[in-house]
């Protein structure tokens, strides 16, 4: 078992500290530094004095549920909203108080923001249009930009032409054409279907990388911030909750609002822990991931953690299948929990009222702060 | 089920199709009918009667005139009331729309005699400017006056028209456009106005219409005293001591064609620009 200081140091290993409540301070190296941003909706505070560091060509997810505060933090870098406090700055050039047109910022937009008077071509080139780029290189860098999000053939078209996933890589297009210093992304793909997204967010991680542009993504999707994202920034009222990778940040949640976010973790108190682990524990709050518990009907089982203790005898009260996991809800004895399985067929599936044994991986207990 | 549906809810207009035929389109028959008709049987004489009349040419005229000055300045002032409006705090919107609605219904000799009482010869916001010295003279029922009092009922029109599609301007058009460079003139240069211009050539067509079709308001206030195409077939029907009503249809289908010709160049101009998403 580990406390949240235990988290902290594998991860201080591998580089990439799961700090929480801050962020790492390493400010000149940082390509893109925000300190103390603040901003409040009335009486709402919305951002409360963040700090966040990060570097050049870095792809940063911000994530969290709906109202912490993502999306609008992404507006006040792109000076759509104006701060209450604190500093942003660029490549160490302060640009808090610059209007939008000056900040050398692209953003794609969740519902596109495409200019619906204009073509594919005319929309991907309106801002070189606006740097007043002579025509003939305005033509050949958009025809590079819709090489890169591969809609050549769609350039004299008009955005009520296109699908919705066309139309976000003309938006990507259009954010990209002017070379920008950092690309902001807010949730742009929650309005595209499942299919779509998985190709969508394929390829604006290769573009990403290809060009080795810094990028902001607002998302409250987990599977897609774990999938993109270099460094993942969690947020929740108006604060950074915890940063770092994908792996620490779902395999070490630093708090209990961390946990209920990545991931289905199960919770528990010091007594309840006692139960499930056999022996006591220092701490007051407890979180397991649901894959790390493992369920027993028929002992002995080849297929244990190295101590699992005593196991926890139960009951199976519900099954629910999500494709190739099979998430069970398991009460011992007044002790409710979730546990997933690989879903490996329809013969190992376990029926409900199924007498089972909740074993637990000690070294995936994570004590709360 | 939904097969018996359709027969089913095209009963519910048939009430609307009585109205229509017997109201609209039956008086439309009979005035196209009655402007060809000629004591002796048919012809093109109310026409030939009109394109050489000064008289019935400078009614054409100044109803055009009238429509067109006083359609291009409700457009503007609608326009800018408009953005303002989508710009104002939800209460003062909310005030805002209720007065529009309230002032596009107020036409006729209702408004006539409001603008009697206000800038008639002896209208009080009258005497107070030329006690101010800011008029010398003004005289309500002229051109200029007329011009005022067109204009003056056109705005609410205009307002209630246009501001669906100044609502249907995005904000995030103009953040995506301010982060590519764009200043405020360029978003309404480039994105704005050619995405309001489809509803804008409507409206300025509703309301030259609106003004071409306007009677009550005008003879309220000048009488017969100013030479209009509605005045002119009034007095065809109604009002002269020898009536002509086949003439007054040659000219009511003169108003038609007019009104015919304008949508059909809106329609031209705005070809191509509708688009939606």
């Amino acid at each position: 078992m580990r406390s949240s200081s235990a988290t902290a140091a594998p991860a201080a290993k591998t580089g990439r500290a799961a700090e929480t409540g801050r962020a790492a301070a390493t400010a000149s190296a940082a390509y893109l530094r925000l300190r103390g941003v603040q901003k409040s909706f009335g009486e709402t505070p919305v951002l409360q004095a963040i700090d966040a560091d990060i570097d050049r060509g870095e792809f940063v997810t911000l994530l969290g549920p709906s109202g912490c505060g993502k999306s609008t933090l992404l507006r006040t870098i792109a000076g759509l909203s104006s701060l209450d406090a604190g500093d942003i700055a660029v490549a160490g050039e302060t640009i808090t108080h610059l209007p939008p047109q000056r900040r050398d910022i692209g953003m794609v937009f969740q519902h596109y923001a495409l200019f619906p008077n204009m073509s594919v071509a005319d929309n991907v080139g309106f801002g070189l249009r606006m740097r007043r780029v002579n025509q003939a290189e305005r033509r050949e860098r958009i025809d590079q930009a819709l090489t890169l999000v591969d809609l050549q053939a769609h350039a004299r078209r008009f955005p009520h032409q296109l699908s919705g996933g066309q139309r976000q890589r003309v938006a990507l297009a259009r954010a990209l054409i002017t070379r920008p210093r950092i690309l902001l992304m807010d949730e742009p793909l929650s309005a595209l279907d499942a299919k779509i997204r998985q190709h969508l967010r394929e390829q604006l991680r290769s573009i990403q990388q290809t060009l080795s542009l810094t990028t902001l993504f607002v998302t409250h999707d987990q599977e897609e911030a774990m999938m993109l994202s270099d460094r993942i920034f969690l947020m929740g009222e108006g604060r950074i909750l915890q940063h770092g990778d994908a792996e620490s940040l779902y395999t070490r949640p630093a708090s209990e609002a961390v946990a209920s976010f990545v991931g289905a973790y199960n919770t528990f108190d010091a007594e309840q822990a006692t139960r499930l682990l056999g022996h006591d524990t220092q701490g007051r709050r407890f979180a397991v991931r649901p894959e790390a518990l493992y369920l027993v009907a028929d002992e002995p089982s080849s297929s244990l953690p190295p101590n699992p203790g005593p196991g926890c005898p139960g009951r199976i009260v519900a099954r629910q299948l999500l494709g190739s996991i099979v998430r069970y809800r398991v009460d011992c004895d007044g002790l409710s929990m979730n546990v997933d399985t690989l879903n490996r067929g329809a013969r190992f599936l376990m029926a409900t009222k199924t007498p089972v044994v909740v074993y637990a991986d000690v070294d995936e207990v994570r004590v709360m702060s | 089920m939904w097969r018996s549906r359709p027969p089913l809810a095209l009963a519910w207009l048939l009430p609307f199709a009585l109205i229509f035929g017997g109201f609209q389109l039956a008086p439309l028959g009979y005035v196209a009918l009655g402007a060809f008709r000629v004591d002796d049987g048919w012809g093109l004489d109310h026409f030939r009667e009109i394109a050489t009349s000064p008289f019935y040419r400078q009614a054409i005229g100044r109803s055009l005139e009238i429509a067109l000055v006083s359609s291009a300045a409700g457009l503007i002032v609608a326009t800018l009331a408009c953005y303002g409006l989508t710009r104002a705090g939800g209460r003062i919107r909310r005030v805002l729309i209720a007065f529009t609605n309230m002032t596009s219904n107020f036409a006729g000799v209702p408004l006539a005699f409001a603008f009697i009482i206000l800038l008639g010869a002896n209208g009080t916001l009258t005497l107070a400017l030329e006690r101010l010295g800011l008029v010398d003279t003004f005289n309500l029922y002229s051109r200029g006056g007329l011009m005022i009092i067109y204009t003056w009922f056109q705005v609410p029109l205009g307002i209630l028209l246009l501001l669906p599609a100044f609502a249907g301007l995005r904000r995030e058009w103009r953040e995506a456009a301010s982060l590519l460079g764009a200043g405020r003139l360029d978003y309404w240069r480039h994105i704005g106005l050619p995405v309001l211009w489809p509803s804008l050539m409507g409206t300025l067509t509703i309301l030259l219409a609106n003004a071409i079709g306007t009677y009550a308001t005008v003879f309220a206030l000048v009488g017969n005293n100013y030479n209009l195409l509605t005045i002119r077939i009034a007095n065809l029907v109604s009002g002269d001591l020898f009536l002509q009503p086949q003439l007054a249809s040659a000219l009511s289908l003169v108003t038609v064609a007019l009104l015919t010709l304008m949508t059909l160049t809106q329609q031209r101009l705005t070809r191509g620009r509708s688009t939606c998403g």
